[in-house]
């Protein structure tokens, strides 16, 4: 199946209809997934967007209950509400990072029902990417540029240049395309040539590695130029922490969820002060170690996609595709274990 | 004859290997490469042969002296690589009392500006404090235009530059960043990170976003040296030094000429009170 190029605007025009539809779109000198409308400047191509589409489905800030104290007093959860959404052109990394998080809030015996409901009201329409950032390495992390395999639709642009190609992978991508009836073709050619610019040596059981280098040397000499800011989690598609706080005006309020960032000094400070990270090297072989071994052994995968934002971001220039070479090259001392 | 750009960068690990050979310093703050040709990254030498990997070039654009807040009571003295934007933030984390002249070496280079917009209004190119210098020391220049910017944002309405802001802290990712790279942000604990006061809210929403935007301007005040550390590191491309140069700007305005970082003794001016001062816009 396929839709002309020049048809975008109506394909969203006619999804709109009936969804709310996030798409990558430029506004305040910004490339974002926000919600389509006409007057909105879409683009599909190019780099991917500086922030990931997470936010779609946990959202930076959301509103869990509200309470009111005294006589009259209540407590009332804020549920999110019944929205169908798509989420339009997202890449392949990304949607594997949605994979991952899936894993995190829905299995595991705990559902977590914010997410749940924004998930299940969501369509994914995943968009192979046309050209890599110079830092994507995500052929390294095991993905393909070209291709996400748990979309709901797959796009793609066709050989030819003139068309998006489309193919629907689940029950929820046939409900979608059947709403682009009289703008949709069959046929179509996918073009499916994008490589990624990086490619790194990662060791094939890095995360086993790993688990055996908590006190190894390698740490103080990677962690030593991070000035501990939380840019590269929340950049991050699969970083998922949060924090709870209130928010109280007199006698009543709401309690909301945050992002958190395991990179910020009061992640780990417990009640009486003490703080089991006190310092940026801990902070940060956490991070690495959650991306690259505890997740895979709780999960089965790696957490980092390789989408290389944290690496064009990082302030300090931290590299996470350059520790996971140094860490597959070292050589393991008797600490390691 | 003005040295190369080669001829600084064996200097550099020339004076490193010197200083960590008198067995007092424990390690050379300076730069050195990445993977990608343009990312210098703050680098520490510990060792001789780790002398040899810090580069001296136009990418070497990240502050060196922040890192010595890492430890404030080292047991060995850090060596830093100082261009005269990093001479200016010691001197004020001197000022500032966050730490020791004696537990500092300073490496001074003469630096003529690196790939970074800012270095076009820098007024400093050779360092002001150091206990070694590379390079011959070159004339200064005036940056004329240092307060334009602000002054033509001044002509804006309040409604004007509140929408201005307002769209600005609608991207603001409430990473922290601008606060961590600064040398004046050189708190023990940031207000920020003060959990229960309920100063700073966690969430990044508008209303948040520019409580912290605000704070930090003011808390910045009289200590912004004028690197541009803030707005080079903000992920999202924040104009966030048009708030701190707009406080000097102030501060000129209200007590006469001022920059900070100066190597002189005299109390900082919003750090100190005589009668003198003006108060009329109390
Ligand atoms: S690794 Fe980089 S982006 Fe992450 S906290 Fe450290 S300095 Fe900030
Ligand atoms: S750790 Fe960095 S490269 Fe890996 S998924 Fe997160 S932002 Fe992307
Ligand atoms: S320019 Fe920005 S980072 Fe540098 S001292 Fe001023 S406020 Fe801090
Ligand atoms: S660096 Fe930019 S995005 Fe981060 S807190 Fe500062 S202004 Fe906000």
């Amino acid at each position: 199946m396929k839709f002309k190029k020049t048809d975008l605007n109506e394909v969203l025009k006619t999804l709109a209809r009936e969804y709310t539809v996030f798409a990558p779109i430029v506004e305040n000198e910004e490339k974002k997934f926000m919600p389509w409308a006409e007057s909105k400047d879409v683009e599909m191509e190019g780099l991917n967007t500086i922030k990931p589409p997470k936010d779609v489905l946990f959202p930076n800030v959301e509103k869990m209950y509200r309470y009111k104290m005294g006589l009259e007093g209540f407590i009332e959860e804020i549920f999110p509400e019944d929205t169908k959404r798509i989420l339009f052109g997202i890449r392949p990394c990304d949607m594997r990072s949605i994979d991952s998080m899936d894993k995190v809030f829905l299995t595991k015996e705990y559902v977590d029902s914010y997410y749940a409901k924004r998930r299940d009201d969501a369509t994914i329409v995943a968009f192979g990417c046309t050209e890599a950032g110079r830092t994507c390495f995500c052929e390294s992390m095991g993905l393909n540029p070209n291709d996400a395999p748990s979309a709901d639709v797959m796009m793609n642009v066709s050989a030819d240049g003139e068309d998006y190609v489309l193919e629907a992978r689940t029950e929820k991508g046939e409900e979608l395309v059947k709403k682009l009836e009289g703008l949709i073709t069959d046929g179509g050619e996918a073009k499916k040539d994008t490589k990624c610019s990086l490619v790194i040596n990662k060791a094939e059981d890095l995360d086993k590695k790993l688990a055996k280098m908590f006190e190894h040397p390698i740490w103080d000499k990677v962690t030593k130029g991070c000035i501990g800011c939380g840019t590269c989690t929340f950049v991050c598609p699969t970083c998922y922490c949060f924090d709870i706080d209130s928010e109280n005006y007199g006698a009543e309020g709401c309690k909301y969820r945050c992002w958190d960032s395991c990179m910020f000094s009061d992640y780990t400070r417990l009640a009486g002060g003490a703080n089991p990270r006190p310092t940026k090297k801990e902070r940060l072989r956490n991070r690495y170690m959650h991306k690259l071994s505890y997740f895979n052994e709780r999960y089965g995968e790696t957490l980092c996609v390789g989408c290389g934002r944290c690496v064009e971001k990082c302030p300090a220039h931290l590299d996470i595709s350059e520790f996971i070479e140094k860490a597959s090259a070292a050589e393991l001392g008797k600490e390691d274990k | 004859m003005a040295l190369s750009e080669k001829d600084i960068e064996l200097k550099i690990r020339e004076e490193a290997k010197k200083a960590l050979a008198t067995g007092e310093v424990s390690c050379v703050i300076g730069w050195t490469t990445t993977r990608f040709p343009d990312k210098m990254k703050p680098f520490f030498a510990e060792t001789e042969a780790e002398c040899d990997e810090l580069v001296w070039n136009k990418y070497c654009i990240n502050g060196t002296a922040k890192y010595a807040l890492d430890d404030r009571y080292p047991s060995k003295k850090f060596a830093i690589i100082a261009r005269g934007c990093d001479s200016r933030a010691i001197n004020r984390m001197l000022k500032d009392k966050q730490l020791l002249r004696e537990n500092l070496y300073i490496i001074g280079v003469v630096c003529d500006g690196k790939e970074n917009p800012i270095c076009e209004e820098c007024q400093h190119k050779n360092p002001l404090t150091y206990d070694v210098l590379i390079g011959e020391p070159v004339p200064e220049q005036i940056d004329e235009k240092r307060f334009a910017e602000v002054e033509a944002f001044e002509k804006l309405s309040p409604d004007e530059k509140y929408e201005y802001w307002a769209k600005q802290y609608d991207k603001c990712i409430h990473c922290y960043a601008c606060r961590n790279a600064c040398p004046a942000c050189n708190c023990v604990e940031c207000y920020a990170d003060q959990y229960r006061t309920g100063w700073q809210g966690k969430a990044s929403d508008r209303i948040q976003n520019q409580v912290y935007g605000l704070t930090r301007a003011f808390h910045v005040g009289d200590r912004c040296i004028e690197c541009g550390e803030c707005e080079r590191v903000c992920p999202m491309g924040l104009p966030i030094m048009r708030q701190t140069r707009k406080m000097l700007k102030d501060i000129n305005d209200l007590f006469g000429d001022y920059e900070c970082g100066m190597p002189d003794d005299a109390m900082p001016v919003l750090g100190g009170y005589t009668l003198a001062d003006p108060d009329e816009f109390m």
